[in-house]
């Protein structure tokens, strides 16, 4: 479903995504960790069409991304790092803007736009513009703006990330059910807890580098002592001026 | 003492820049147009191509420079009641309006209904922005639909045209030309420079079509499964249609076709060389010789409207065809830097 064969990104002199090789099987959670400037973001952007590759290919819902982007465009959904929003657009336009962009009638757009508000606690928010929203409502409408048009597959850069514990919990049960029902979903998280509990495979980038990839029943360990050793380890720093008398 | 200095340092530095933005009109086509006028020598028609700039940055200009600081910042600082009040009486200076109206207190020859007339102005300014119209509950939401798949983008490059002081600068024009009109004071032989006068003032818009669009605007262009002349076309419907309404007292058709080639020569400066532009500013273009040129066409553009009548459409309107479907290309490539 989701397939890249040496996919190789690079900036001048930094190779911020080196040789990556990586298959999502249909109806898979995949949950692709890494520390910050790892090359998450980076690997996203290049399965999403949004950033070319230096090299290699990358082909999604067996269809190539450099060949046919606006064919892979129609499959996919989208929740990308910068959010991808419209100041001047409501959040309820967004949503009505995707429907008929994707070529639903406007019946299904309302019904699913209404939907989707009331599962991510946006109804009240329905009519407030997107450059006055709070992060987490803007992120919350990038995410609904994703699944509307009921896509094959979902790139998803930190989905949870500043999103309150109840909306976690609705789109961790959201992803489940998609994923069960055959959409493939590929996502970037920090919040290690939250993609332990869905994720079927787990892939951990360091450095451009692909370290680890294998099914969730493959793990040795606990996916965050795992990542501790991949990754990064906790750095710890004593602030001695922190809790003194002020000064 | 030293935190009112301090909240007044970052006042200063915020209004420091403020001040570049509101400078952007130096890049307008507009203010350029003033300049040659200048050049050529004459500087009564300089004069009052300023005075339409400065009547329209007037109010954004007299806006409270206090409401920089977010008001919860405010609120948990550690300020006594007695430095709160100082810091209300003290950043008003800040505002270049304020020096303005002391000044002009201060200078005996202008009568006090004038100065009365300009403070009230000043007090719009200063208060506006801090009223509570809600998020998502004003004049915004009012912009009309447009029936098609890209109905909300059109709405939304609509609202975007109209938060550049370029639009409003135009409507003073044609307001003021419509009003002079209705009283008979506007003799015929007019209505084509006024039509030319309105067009040059919004010219700059053309050149940066994407300039109010966030980099999550511009992601989610290139996310959306459509082709990149439907975005660009859709940008260009916004812009006609502003064009339309602002010159509808005047020269419609010669507006219309100064419409279509200032966006035929702005496509390609849009896509490949966006430009990032401020609300509630005036465009910036990119420099006097593109500016004098785009200029040169809206004037050309508009004049042989007036001597071959509709036709001229015919040419107008396949440029900006052939330009939104070559540079709509650019869109939909990603990024190779």
């Amino acid at each position: 479903m989701i397939s890249c064969r040496n996919l190789t990104r690079r900036f001048g002199a930094l190779t911020a995504v080196d040789a990556l090789t990586l298959e999502v099987a249909r109806g898979t959670i995949c949950a692709f960790l890494g520390p910050n400037g790892a090359g998450k973001s980076t690997t996203v952007k290049m399965l999403c069409g949004l950033l070319a590759p230096t090299s290699g290919e990358a082909s999604v819902c067996g269809i190539s991304v450099a060949a046919e982007p606006l064919a892979v465009r129609q499959r996919i959904g989208v929740l990308p790092e910068n959010l991808g929003l419209f100041d001047d657009l409501t959040v309820e336009e967004h949503l009505l803007l995707t429907g008929s962009i994707y070529g639903l009638d406007s019946t299904a757009t309302r019904a699913r736009a209404a939907q989707l508000l009331r599962a991510f606690s946006l109804t009240d928010g329905r009519h407030t513009f997107a450059g006055h929203c709070s992060h987490g409502m803007r992120k919350k409408t990038a995410f609904a703006m994703a699944l509307l048009p009921n896509p094959e597959a979902l790139f998803l850069d930190e989905p949870f990330e500043a999103i309150d514990p109840v909306t976690s919990v609705v789109m961790r049960q959201v992803l489940t059910s998609a994923a069960s029902r055959g959409v493939t979903v590929f996502l970037t998280s920090h919040i290690l807890p939250a993609v332990d509990r869905i994720a079927g495979q787990f892939a951990v980038i360091r450095g451009g580098k692909l370290v680890w990839n294998s099914s969730a029943q493959q793990l040795p360990r606990p996916i965050e002592e795992l990542y501790f050793d991949l990754a990064e380890s906790p750095q710890t720093e004593e602030l001695e001026w922190l809790g003194s008398s002020p000064s | 003492m030293a935190r009112i200095i301090a909240v007044l340092r970052a006042l200063a530095t915020v209004e420091g820049r403020n001040a570049r933005s509101m400078g952007s009109f130096t890049a307008n086509n507009f203010f350029l147009v003033a300049l040659l006028l200048l050049f050529l020598g004459d500087p009564q028609a300089f004069v009052s191509l300023t005075v339409i700039i400065g009547v329209v940055l007037f109010l954004p200009l007299s806006a409270d420079p206090l409401r920089r600081v977010p008001k919860d910042r405010l609120a948990v600082w550690p300020l006594s009641g007695t430095e709160r009040r100082l810091l209300r009486l003290l950043s008003p200076w800040f505002n270049p309006v304020t020096w303005l109206l002391a000044a002009l207190a201060i200078w005996r020859s202008v009568t006090l209904g004038l100065w009365v007339l300009v403070a009230g102005f000043f007090a719009i300014g200063f208060v506006a922005p801090s009223l509570p119209f809600g998020a998502g509950h004003g004049l915004w939401r009012r912009v009309p639909h447009i029936p098609g798949p890209l109905d909300q983008l059109l709405r939304k490059n609509l609202r975007q045209a109209l938060s550049t002081l370029d639009f409003y600068c135009g409507l003073v024009l044609s307001a003021g030309a419509l009003g002079a009109r209705l009283a008979g004071q506007l003799f015929p032989e007019a209505l084509l420079p006024m039509t030319i006068l309105v067009m040059l003032a919004i010219s700059t818009q053309p050149q940066s079509l994407f300039g109010l669009d966030s980099e999550g605007g511009m992601t989610r262009y290139r996310l959306l499964p459509v082709r990149g002349w439907r975005v660009l076309a859709a940008k260009d419907l916004a812009f006609l249609l502003t064009a339309l309404l602002l010159t509808s007292p005047l020269r419609p058709l010669a507006g219309l076709a100064a419409a279509l080639m200032l966006l035929a020569l702005g496509h390609s400066t849009s896509v490949n060389r966006r430009r990032e532009q401020v609300r509630w500013r005036f465009s910036e273009g990119s420099g006097f010789g593109a500016g004098m040129f785009r200029a040169a066409a809206t004037i050309a553009a508009a004049a042989s409207a007036a001597d071959l009548g509709p036709l001229i459409l015919l040419p107008c309107a396949a440029a900006c065809a052939g330009s939104v479907w070559w540079c709509g290309r650019g869109l939909e490539r990603p990024p190779r830097a």
